[in-house]
């Protein structure tokens, strides 16, 4: 098991060389001139090609990436091209309210989905069990924008019970309560498309395991349905369930960019977003890096699970 | 001990953010487009950050509210000598800086010589876009005591009060400067009616009123922007309270709210003008003829009505209706289209010709661009010209437009401009002048008539306004002679106000908003 962990933690080194040389890379080839977008019109020729310079545009590509991931070894992120901030406290606090956001989605899409996937299965074969379908397709079906644009015509401006934007009210504001008041559209809009997902898939997964030989030894022995089901049948359903939510992690971060500029959340998409726009190199290689590293992470949690939930699957 | 409780319930109730908008007497939350990039005015390039920064500090002359006329700002008086070359400003006593600081003269030097001295100690914490537009025509800063600044220009030139009033020459602390260095850019320390007192990137930032300003206080306690980048939610947010003013309205939603009791729709005018730039050098548009065909191929009015939803007005000259030495005795190109296609027949191209035209998706005052193209594509083959149509990411644009010669440009692509210093010379020169040719200058359609070229350089050389007025109304009639661009419309500036608000000012340049005298109800 330890091995193992050190084998997958050595390997991370090469996966996040991997992702941010593709994104210099691509944010190199792209045209477009960093310091043109960031001067403006008025800037004269002089002006740019000193600026160029000072920001070490003017060096050649493989340079001007050692150069980066050397300063990020020693933990210094640059400084924004348009920001003209340090990259760092930048990204972390976004990615934080990403965090928020993201976990909370994935969580309430986790409980929500297994729950609806487990009472698909009490109740398969009648009109519930093909209605939890229908809402489960619909479910994935819904574009993220639109179903934002949606809750926050109807629970903020017509009903007025939440909040329509940003992390905390303008005025005052700031606590726990206020926060979480503020996360309750967003992480509805965001967790819809991976709670259908995650549903669909305990449903099958579940469905397929109560085929097997020893449900019915289950059964036979007298234990109530319920049993059956939570305690025999879900625990071996759980491996690619568990599988599913990892993958939606990635989803999640993705879907994010929308649900975060509708409800102006402060989050990393947004930043990532205007990043590309501005050819603001460092803050996007600086975000990449942390979203890269936080999926390789927890995608390594949930395979070191596999081995909690099944202790046949061993690691060595 | 009693006390303590209600502390301590008083604390919750605040944390808890249930009482919210019970707090807002005295404040004013507004939704910006996007966060400011940065609030060192030094460095700013765009409206959000110019709007807040505006708040924060001041400069030596400042624009009348909502003109582009000049008033005394951190300069009380001033003179200049016969030959025009220096100015003599005598600074206000009594101004301090944030951070309690003292402004004199020594301060001014400091602010420009940061800009544009390569020497200067603190001009590596920036950089500065707009410096030598703004301020490169001073030559040398004289400190002659506290109170008294002579600034020595290379060049006499007509505009130069009014660059004093742009954003770029605004007053920082020095002391800030040499605290925080380049990340006085989340420091902000100026001399302004509010004063800094929190960012947090991405949700708000805060700013106070200033209680040692040197005039008269602001009104409000405290002043705040919020970053709403999605329009219909900066609605949204606007109509369940929490914002009190928002910038830029969905289009389609202006009719319904000017109806609404509980908001007040208000269009300004900005000094801005959208245009397709035709290429002067190259045929087909390099034939005087041909340019004035397609100009007459356009129906600018049902542009504005039906694409833009009159968030404009129809442009009959590059200038925008608002600048001083505007003039309507020109040529007017009224939608024509069979004079179109006479013209291209006497042009020698009776059955028309195909061109390229760059479209940016999107961008700073380009409005509806693509819409736009689309219908001006449609309006030229209607008098027999193709227009092949390509569209660019505004990042790729600006790289793709600004820079190369007329022979690696297409015949056709869209641009506008908004006026920096509220004089014509910051479109008629730095637009249409042949000494403007990039990279010199900002001269995209690579138009020159030496006649125009002469009376634009006279005109911002010339101290007397009364002679400047001729000659700018001369070469507003070549230009449009020449027509050497397809000007479309004046963009509004278009802002929602819960009712009850009154007083705040829209300046025409820079997009400036001014909210110190806003009263709430």
């Amino acid at each position: 098991m330890i091995t193992y962990l050190i084998r997958r933690l050595f390997w991370l080194v090469p996966v996040l060389v991997g992702v941010t040389f593709l994104v210099f890379l691509t944010m190199y080839l792209a045209p477009g001139d960093p310091v043109k977008i960031m001067l403006g019109p008025r800037a004269n020729a002089e002006t740019l090609e000193r600026v160029r310079a000072e920001l070490g545009l003017d060096r050649p590509l493989p340079v001007q990436y050692f150069s980066w991931i050397s300063r990020v070894m020693t933990g210094d992120w640059g400084r924004s091209i348009q920001l003209r901030r340090q990259v760092f406290p930048i990204v972390t606090s976004r990615f934080q309210s990403t965090a928020l956001l993201g976990f909370s989605a994935l969580l309430l899409a986790s409980l929500g989905g297994i729950g609806a996937g487990i009472a698909a299965v009490f109740k398969r074969q009648t009109g519930w069990d093909s209605l939890f379908t229908f809402l489960a397709i619909v479910g994935f079906s819904i574009p993220v924008f639109w179903l934002g644009l949606i809750l926050q015509l109807v629970f903020g401006v017509r009903l007025g019970w939440l909040p329509t934007s940003g992390m905390v009210s303008s005025v005052g504001g700031g606590g726990v309560g206020d926060m979480l008041v503020h996360l309750i559209l967003p992480v509805l809009a965001l967790s819809t498309e991976p709670l259908a997902l995650i549903a669909r898939m305990t449903r099958s997964s579940m469905l397929e395991v109560i085929q097997e030989d020893y449900i019915k030894a289950a059964r036979s022995k007298g234990l109530t349905e319920t049993m059956v089901l939570l305690k025999h049948a879900l625990r071996n359903a759980f491996v690619p369930i568990l599988t599913v939510i990892g993958m939606q992690l990635g989803f999640v971060f993705a879907g994010s960019v929308f649900v975060e500029a509708i409800f102006s959340w402060p989050g990393i998409g947004n930043l990532i977003v205007n990043g590309i726009l501005a050819r603001d190199f460092p803050i996007v290689q600086g975000s990449i890096l942390l979203i890269a590293l936080s999926y390789v992470l927890i995608n390594l949690i949930v395979d070191m699970s596999y081995a909690y939930v099944n202790p046949s699957l061993r690691y060595d | 001990m009693r006390t303590t409780w209600a502390v301590v319930f008083c604390t919750l109730i605040l944390a808890s953010g249930l009482v919210g908008n019970c707090l807002a007497v005295g404040t004013l939350v507004v939704a910006l487009e996007a966060e400011p990039t940065s609030l060192d005015p030094h460095q700013l390039t765009d409206y959000n950050s110019v709007r807040a920064a505006a708040a924060l500090f001041e400069t030596l002359t400042q624009f009348k509210p909502g003109t582009t006329e000049i008033m005394p700002g951190l300069a009380e008086s001033w003179a200049l000598s016969d030959d025009g070359l220096t100015y003599t400003f005598h600074l206000r006593e009594g101004v301090f800086f944030h951070d309690g600081t003292t402004f004199t003269a020594d301060d001014v030097k400091f602010n420009f010589e940061r800009q544009t001295d390569p020497n200067h100690p603190y001009y590596n914490t920036g950089v500065f876009g707009y410096a030598d537009f703004t301020l490169g025509m001073i030559d040398t800063i004289d400190v002659v005591d506290d109170y008294t600044l002579v600034l020595h220009l290379k060049y006499t030139f007509a505009p130069f009060l009014r660059n004093m009033a742009m954003i770029a020459a605004a007053m920082i602390s020095p002391e800030s400067l040499e605290e925080y260095g380049a990340d006085i850019v989340v420091h902000p320390v100026g001399t302004g009616p509010f004063q800094f007192r929190e960012w947090q990137p991405g949700i708000k930032l805060v700013l106070d009123r200033n209680l040692t300003y040197w005039g008269e206080p602001a009104t409000l306690d405290t002043l705040i922007f919020r970053p709403i980048i999605n329009p219909q939610s900066r609605l949204a947010a606007l109509e369940t309270g929490e914002v009190d003013f928002m910038v830029n309205p969905p289009p389609e939603d202006i009719e319904r709210l000017r109806n609404d009791p509980n908001f007040d729709v208000v269009a300004k005018l900005g000094q801005h003008t959208w245009w397709i730039v035709l290429n002067c050098q190259v045929p087909p548009f390099d034939n005087k003829l041909v340019r004035q065909a397609v100009h007459y191929a356009v129906d600018k009015k049902a542009i504005v009505d039906g694409i833009l939803r009159n968030t404009g007005e129809v442009a009959v000259n590059p200038l925008p209706t608002n600048v001083w030495s505007y003039t309507e005795d020109v040529k007017i190109y009224d939608y024509n289209p069979q004079k179109a296609r006479d013209l291209l027949a006497q042009a020698g191209y009776p059955n028309g010709f195909e061109v390229e035209f760059w479209v940016p998706q999107t961008g700073s005052g380009m409005q509806q661009p693509v819409e736009m193209a689309i219908a001006i594509q449609a309006y030229l083959a209607a008098v027999g010209v193709t227009a092949n149509i390509q569209t660019w990411e505004w990042g790729t644009y600006l790289d793709k437009v600004f820079g190369p010669p007329a022979g690696e440009l297409p015949a056709m692509h869209e641009m506008s401009w908004i006026m920096d210093n509220g004089d014509p010379d910051n479109f008629l020169y730095i637009l249409l002048s042949g000494e403007q040719w990039p990279l010199n200058g900002f001269n995209e359609s690579f138009y020159k008539n030496e006649e125009v070229d002469r009376l634009l350089r006279e005109a911002r050389v010339e101290l007397d306004a009364d002679k400047r007025l001729p000659l700018y109304e001369e070469a507003q009639k070549l230009i449009c002679e020449d027509s050497p661009w397809i000007w479309v419309d004046h963009a509004y500036e278009t802002f929602v106000v819960r009712a009850g608000i009154q007083g705040f000012v829209f300046q025409p340049t820079q997009g400036i908003l001014r909210f110190e005298r806003v009263t709430l109800k």
